[in-house]
């Protein structure tokens, strides 16, 4: 794998930017599809946000200044672009995100791109109980299986309170499914 | 009831299907509308530009306004000749009651400003009809 720092400087420079992109795309839509569906739920609305946080990574590259790794500081724009399109959907449906959330889980019964059983419509629906950041924590590292470093990264937070959000976060599932 | 422990259960996966060959046409995709995003992006600095002109804009029109207002207020001030010809044709007032309100001075200007040859006033004298009538008014 090329340097991290080498493969930014390919992103910038007119020549080798559409490769550099390319490659880009390829190393990432997996992942980062994968995150922003498990916020979002649903394929058409993790498809556009996805279109969305890779426009948005291309126009701010020129300002990533490389503090972070690549890998989390598109993360953190993915998980930026699932945050605030829930929202705005929530406020245009004039209902709370919670709610807006409850009925997405539902519809996913009917939903041809999921292929889950009662116990992981039970399971989003505990985790829709949780607040935002201790969802957020548990799908990266229940589903995503990210490292606590790497939430850590990509949240901003420390590894410690990590690690003890995800511990409530499990607790309250484990509670939610054993009393529904 | 039987406690649910996450960590004693199999791995429960999300479930989350794409559609078929959807990873093998997003990059086309996004790169598409990247092509698309360029020819209509406005630059921030350009839309700060058109802001700032919008705004100037707006200020000289506003500063216009009484400008204007004063302007067409004084368009609507009536003439001299228009206030001649009113009083001389709409309204009640005969040319006794405006005699009555001249004085002193405003005869005097009248007669700077109506200067008749002693010849053209005989004329006029002369070919007046009334002239019978102004003598005998005046005496």
């Amino acid at each position: 794998m090329i340097d991290e720092k080498e493969f930014i400087k390919q992103l910038l420079s007119p020549e080798t930017q559409n490769t550099a992109f390319q490659k880009l795309l390829s190393d990432y839509q997996r992942p980062l599809y994968s995150h922003i569906r498990n916020i979002v739920l649903n394929h058409d609305d993790a498809d556009d946000v996805l279109q969305n946080t890779f426009v948005k990574v291309f126009q701010n590259l020129k300002n990533f200044k490389g503090e972070s790794k690549l890998f989390s500081w598109m993360y953190r724009i993915a998980t930026n672009e699932a945050l605030t399109f829930l929202s705005q959907k929530a406020k245009l449906s004039g209902i709370s995100s919670e709610d807006l959330q409850n009925k997405t889980i539902d519809n996913l019964k009917a939903d041809i791109y999921f292929d889950g059983d009662e116990i992981q419509i039970k399971l989003q629906k505990a985790i829709v109980t949780l607040p935002e950041k201790q969802q957020l924590v548990f799908k990266m590292k229940y589903f995503e299986e990210l490292k606590y470093e790497e939430i850590a990264d990509i949240l901003g937070t420390s590894v410690g309170a990590l690690k003890a959000s995800y511990h409530h976060a499990v607790k309250k599932i484990e509670l939610y499914v054993t009393s529904n | 009831m039987k406690t649910f422990k996450l960590e004693n259960e199999p791995k429960i996966k999300s479930g989350f299907k794409t559609p078929d060959n959807y990873f093998d046409t997003f990059s086309e995709k996004v790169l598409q509308q990247l092509d698309e995003k360029e020819v209509k992006v406005i630059p921030f600095y350009k839309r700060n530009k058109i802001i700032s002109l919008a705004a100037a804009a707006a200020i000289i029109f506003a500063l216009l306004i009484p400008i204007v207002n004063k302007y067409r207020a004084n368009s609507n001030e009536l003439d001299e000749a228009t206030i001649e010809n009113y009083l001389s044709y709409h309204s009640n007032i005969s040319q006794y009651d405006l005699i009555q309100t001249l004085d002193d001075s405003d005869i005097e200007k009248l007669g700077n400003d109506v200067t008749l040859e002693d010849e053209t006033l005989e004329d006029i004298l002369v070919s007046s009809p009334n002239i019978e009538h102004l003598i005998s008014e005046q005496n």
